[in-house]
């Protein structure tokens, strides 16, 4: 990673050095584009749930499955076997159980942030990108003092995918979910 | 009404002074006006629902109640369903233009963004109750093995990336599973909008939800106006887009605008109608202001002393009220008949018996109606019988001193019309008694009855259909169809209910195609709540040690979870309706009843049709006990019930009226009295008969369409015998009936099915009083009024 940047930086190092701006021009449709030029993922997740009132943490990880536009597999491995599917308009679990109430909605940001889907996002969230394309962040706030409640502010961090997400709550919660291992599906 | 007491009354007028009377007259009217505006300072006292008209069912109060509670989000609110292409442009216009109504006032909110229902989070409210709140499944769980099954299950949950986990308030996530029963609004959210997704079902979609709140009354007429102008800019704007409409302010604006659409058909079309009748009789537009002024006198008397005694007015009894006040009508025509034909020969005493006559035998009937124990009926009779007083007085004090220029057309065309009308033969009474019994038995034998709700339903076919439609997509009841439950108090009642729901489980196990909602679900009873505690500690115990070891979690977060467990509460019913979930249910509770107990309704939705209603009725009844009782309420079927009750009162009370005129005619007129009886009772007969052998069921609306025909043809039959002999009263008997065929006949081509059986009765009701009246016109003249020179003359014409 660091030797490809370095790579593009010396291959450019002209007009970065003499358009400094163009290093700005890297925006969230971009982005978009970038991600989207790698429609499904697999690769391995690390999940670690801190909980404020809590001194130990949850952690746990398997694999996953990304497909774009369709659905999310999420195969976790310990401590406990489970397989969960996101799609947008549900959550199944390995016995079939509908998620509980309120789940929908949750499962739809989970993927609209995997996805880097900006304009369905922006409608609730302030985004705000830095970094370059091989070292990106966003940003999310939330806009309505509704759902402010809930989450305090997301980070995305990435490259040609989305390597990191993490959440935090007002409570003092964290959610953080480290990607790895990721390589482009066959046949897409 | 004796002749001799007659001319004592007249002698005792004169003495009064005539003229005084009138001015007497005027004041009173004056006061009423007066009156009637103090009493309207804010706005007119008026009822619309129809179950106001019935009478105040004893037995049945909490039914009324339980209506208006599952009545209310049906009235106070409105849905919209909508289906495009390009929802989320199309959706955010409409959401757009319908906020604008919002910020000028006329609604109250409107919610179509995800976020406008986003209540919040159960988990936050729910907390110290969730112990005592088990699923049947989870509780067979913890009592087959203690709970250890439900380890894996909660780890999965605990460690899944969407879950929102919390392994001190409740690592099993006993709230979740608890949530997850109750009943689920099918809206969720999609794209950042209220969504209905129906595209799983074949040949539907996903729909944007838009529900509406009003500020005030659906029937308020600027709001309908400018929530239609929008709807129809919008389906204008955009039309590929699917839009259905639910709520009753749209079925409330499709009424109005139906009406104002045949006031300017039908209505103009009989105004006119009048009009050129009155002015081709008379040839003077004066006569036409003047048979205005009774009417405008008698509905402002009728208005004023109707409500001074009530304190409100049903629209339908000023409906109907308005309509019956336009008997009057014909002591203006006898009235200006005479004077246009008389000129200065007019003499007001001559006429007085036959309009004192006419006025009382109409007056009789309605106080009749008075009496009965249905206040719409009482209503309706007293504001009939306040505004022919109103009008009768008009024409006796009034209309001789205002001028009128007799036109000798008149006259001429009274004579002809006279001649040309004179029948071959005459009937006998004999013949009469046969007809009337062949009518009889053709009625007694074919006539049928309805009363069901939709006489009174005036929506459209296609609202209706798209009512049904968002009904059907949305799953929702139309809370029609219920269990009213009541008990001495909220436990026992919570346990009837429960009953109740394992019975109609029970039921659906077993192919009743039905589906309902209960507060038992929501709310188990003390004792339940209590055992379900005692499982939740069983469940905390080793179950919970190996959760959190599993987990990854130090044997801490166990403790605190214990701890967590022994500040539970239980959950009242209270408490829950309180809460954003709760409050959706708060329509089934009926809360105190007058008897001490408490009530709740169960409300059915799914199939209908006889089967379910036989097994549902029989459900209640045999869970009744002597303490509790369950009983399903079908509110259409009870409806219907109720209309029919009214219509069985007024054919008893308008049967009663018709002995007392009978008896009163008899009295006055001896072996006459069948000639004055034929034209009203023969036309009532007539019209029976048509509906019998046409197939047209009874229904309490051509009944009332009866009363006119009754009072038109009682003043026609009257006049017919008191003035036999004179062309004057002729021309007036028709020119009454043609001109209330034009203002009530017409309706038959309402398409209001109250209005259109209304206008039916009139249409052949009023055209057979005209058509028999000659018939059974005396040979020879009343002998008490007519002096020898009338006699003279109008043997001439005879």
């Amino acid at each position: 990673m660091l030797l490809r940047q370095l790579l593009i930086s010396l291959l450019l190092w002209v007009p970065l050095a003499s358009i400094p701006v163009s290093a700005q021009a890297f925006d969230l449709d971009d982005l978009q584009r970038q991600l989207a030029a790698t429609p499904s993922v697999a690769g391995r997740f690390e999940q670690q749930r801190e909980l404020a009132d809590l001194d130990s943490s949850l952690k746990s990880q398997g694999t996953f499955i990304f497909e774009r536009g369709k659905r999310v597999v999420w195969q976790l491995e310990t401590p406990v076997e489970e397989r969960i599917e996101l799609t947008p308009q549900a959550i199944t679990d390995g016995s079939g159980e509908a998620a509980p109430p309120g789940g929908e909605q949750v499962a739809q940001l989970f993927l609209q942030l995997l996805e880097g889907n900006w304009q369905a996002l922006e409608s609730r969230f302030t985004l705000e990108l830095s970094g370059d394309r091989d070292a990106w962040q966003v940003a999310l706030t939330p806009k309505e003092a509704a759902l402010r409640e809930r989450i305090a502010e997301i980070t995305l961090r990435g490259d040609r995918t989305i390597d990191n997400l993490d959440m935090r709550t007002p409570d003092g919660d964290r959610l953080e979910v480290r990607l790895f291992d990721q390589h482009p599906l066959n046949g897409s | 009404m004796k002749p001799e007491r007659i001319m004592k009354c007249d002698r005792f007028i004169k003495t009064l002074s005539y003229r005084r009377l009138g001015w007497l007259w005027l004041v009173a009217l004056a006061f009423c006006a007066v009156w009637l505006g103090w009493m309207l300072r804010q706005g007119l006292p008026a009822d619309t629902d129809l179950t106001a008209l019935l009478p105040a069912d004893r037995q049945a109060p909490l039914i009324e109640k339980a209506d208006r509670e599952l009545g209310r989000g049906f009235e106070n609110r409105f849905l919209l369903l909508l289906g495009d292409d390009d929802r989320v442009a199309t959706t955010q216009a409409l959401g757009r233009s319908l906020q604008q109504l919002v910020d000028d006032g006329q609604l109250a909110g409107i919610d179509w963004r995800e976020l406008d229902l986003a209540d919040a989070d159960p988990h936050e409210w729910m907390g110290p109750w969730r112990y005592r709140l088990l699923t049947p499944q989870w509780q067979q769980a913890i009592d087959t093995d203690g709970g250890s099954t439900l380890v894996d299950p909660a780890l999965r949950q605990l460690f899944s990336p969407t879950a929102r986990p919390n392994p001190v308030a409740d690592p099993f996530g006993l709230l979740d599973a608890w949530l997850s029963r109750l009943p689920q609004s099918p809206v969720g959210a999609a794209d950042g909008l209220l969504t209905l997704d129906r595209s799983h079902q074949p040949g539907n979609q996903k729909w944007s939800v838009l529900i509406g709140e009003l500020d005030g009354s659906p029937y308020d007429l600027p709001m309908q106006s400018a929530l239609h102008t929008t709807l129809e800019q919008f389906q204008q704007q955009h039309p590929d887009a699917e839009l259905l409409r639910s709520g009753l302010v749209f079925h409330a604006a499709a009424g109005a605008r139906q009406a104002k659409h045949e006031m300017s058909t039908i209505g103009a079309a009989s105004l006119l109608g009048v009009l050129l009748i009155i002015g081709f009789v008379f040839r003077s537009p004066r006569v036409l202001l003047q048979l205005m002024v009774p009417l405008l006198a008698g509905s402002l008397f009728a208005l004023t002393l109707t409500l001074g005694i009530f304190g409100r007015l049903h629209l339908l009894t000023l409906a109907f009220g308005a309509s019956l006040i336009g008997i009057a009508i014909d002591y203006v025509l006898h009235l200006q008949c005479d004077r246009a034909i008389e000129g200065r020969g007019f003499r007001l005493r001559r006429l007085l018996p036959s309009l004192t006559l006419g006025l009382i035998s109409s007056v009789i009937a309605y106080v009749a109606q008075a009496l009965t124990p249905m206040p719409g009926l009482r209503q309706m009779a007293a504001f009939a019988a306040f505004g022919l007083i109103g009008a009768w007085l008009t024409v006796v004090l009034w209309l001789p001193r205002f001028t009128l220029h007799a036109s000798p057309f008149t006259a001429r065309l009274a004579t002809g019309w006279w001649r040309l009308c004179q029948p071959r033969w005459r009937l006998s009474p004999w013949l009469a008694l046969v007809g009337a019994v062949v009518l009889v038995i053709v009625c007694a034998l074919r006539l049928t009855s309805d009363d069901s709700l939709e006489l009174l339903n005036p929506s459209p076919a296609a609202l209706m259909k798209n009512e049904a439609r968002v009904q059907q997509l949305l799953d929702r009841d139309t809370g029609s169809r219920y269990f009213l439950v009541q008990a001495e108090d909220t436990q026992a009642l919570l346990a009837r209910l429960d009953t109740l729901d394992g019975a109609l489980d029970q039921a659906i196990g077993e192919g009743l195609k039905i589906d309902y909602q209960s507060l038992a679900g929501s709310v188990p009873t003390a004792v339940e709540q209590q055992a379900n505690l005692a499982r939740v500690r069983k469940l905390y115990g080793t179950p919970l040690d190996e959760l959190i070891q599993r987990a990854g979690l130090s044997a801490e977060v166990a403790a605190k979870a214990r701890a967590r467990l022994e500040q539970s509460t239980p959950l009242t019913l209270a408490e829950w309706l309180e809460t954003p979930l709760g409050s959706l249910q708060q329509r089934l509770w009926l809360g105190e009843t007058a008897n001490g107990g408490v009530a709740a309704t169960v409300v059915i939705s799914g199939a209908r049709d006889a089967r379910v209603d036989k097994a549902l009725q029989a459900l209640g009844e045999s869970l009744t006990t002597p303490k509790a009782s369950i009983e399903y309420v079908d509110r259409v079927s009870r409806i219907g019930e109720l209309l029919g009750e009214l219509r069985r009162h007024t054919a008893m009370w308008v049967a009663l009226a018709m002995v007392l005129m009978t008896l009163a005619l008899v009295a006055r007129y001896r072996r006459r009295a069948w000639r004055v009886i034929v034209p009203p009772f023969g036309a009532t007969l007539i019209v029976l008969t048509a509906f019998a052998v046409t197939g047209v069921p009874l229904n309490i609306f051509n009944q009332l369409g009866l009363l006119l025909v009754l009072g038109i043809g009682l003043d026609a039959g009257i006049f017919n015998v008191e003035h036999a002999r004179r062309p004057s009263a002729w021309l007036a008997i028709t020119l009454s009936t043609l001109t209330s065929l034009l203002a009530f006949g017409m309706l038959a081509f309402s398409a209001t099915p109250a209005l259109h059986y209304l206008g039916l009765t009139c249409l052949i009701g009023l055209a057979s009083v005209w058509a028999l009246v000659p018939w059974v016109r005396p040979a020879d003249a009343y002998p008490t009024h007519s002096s020898p020179r009338q006699f003279s003359r109008e043997s001439e014409h005879g």
